[in-house]
């Protein structure tokens, strides 16, 4: 049996990129991990509004991490903006994955955001690779493999005029 | 599908790709060869003391895997901000219906 490096499965049990099951399962992944996000965001939003004062707390604390004093000075100097972009942010990269607009841009501040989480959350008693890392992987894995074309308004939004005359848009849609 | 990448593609991922796997898997292998404790975090007794250190720093291990998506993010920024060609297809196949 050969070998495909472009498209292994793609032999005696076929499954195409670009097939019905592929599509399916990027959509289904893409809305629940749109929902995790959402979820977490509009929850802080309901409580405690655009003021969630733990953000520039935990960044505070990130002291000693593999991201320096990027995130110390981060919670200091831009707390109150901290505040509001956390509960936002994480609501609209929601709302972006689950529409599926824009969902490369949405989830690139998404990686962004579990890359804070990694490394400032747990001390790693669960080990390097724990649920932090996965939700990374999957923010990463919905860029390059552009969910947001399967069943969600990216692929629509990509027809139009404007981003056929700006091809370049695709790196942020899709 | 190597005829679509051209150098700048296979640089970032190899390195990005040897940043990740250095990170976690090579890193990891080190420390379960190196002994307790197998994993990132200090081990601790039952009163909370910490009886062992992880080998490796989990600072660098993180560090290596920060650097990889470093690397992934200003191959992006340099795609966005290259020219683009006629008749370059960066899309993978739209769908809209089963």
């Amino acid at each position: 049996m050969s070998y495909q490096a472009a498209n292994p499965l793609a032999e005696d049990f076929d499954v195409e990129l670009g097939g019905a099951w592929t599509a399916y399962w990027l959509a289904i992944v893409r809305v629940i991990t749109g929902w995790w996000f959402f979820h977490a965001g509009v929850t802080k939003l309901i409580e405690d509004g655009l003021a969630y004062s733990y953000g520039p707390m935990y960044l505070q604390e990130m002291t000693g991490t593999a991201l320096g004093p990027i995130p110390v000075w981060m919670g200091e100097n831009l707390g109150w903006a901290i505040q509001a972009l956390v509960p936002l942010g994480e609501t609209f990269i929601g709302l972006a994955l689950m529409a599926g607009v824009l969902v490369r841009l949405a989830s690139a501040f998404g990686a962004f955001f579990m890359t804070l989480f990694w490394v400032g959350n747990a001390g790693f008693g669960h080990g390097l690779v724990n649920s932090d890392l996965m939700g990374l992987l999957l923010f990463l894995t919905m860029i390059v493999l552009a969910t947001g074309r399967y069943y969600g308004l990216d692929a629509i939004i990509e027809k139009m005029e404007f981003v056929k005359q700006r091809p370049r848009l695709r790196y942020l849609l899709g | 599908m190597e005829t679509d990448t051209t150098v700048v593609d296979r640089i970032a991922m190899g390195l990005s790709g040897a940043l990740f796997l250095l990170g976690v898997v090579v890193l990891g292998f080190v420390e379960i060869l190196a002994g307790p404790p197998y994993g990132a975090a200090p081990q601790t007794n039952d009163a909370g003391e910490v009886i062992a250190t992880p080998l490796v720093d989990p600072n660098l291990r993180t560090g290596l895997v920060i650097a990889g998506l470093v690397v992934l993010t200003l191959y992006g920024l340099y795609r966005l901000a290259t020219p683009y060609f006629e008749g370059e297809d960066q899309e993978t196949p739209a769908v809209t219906h089963g």
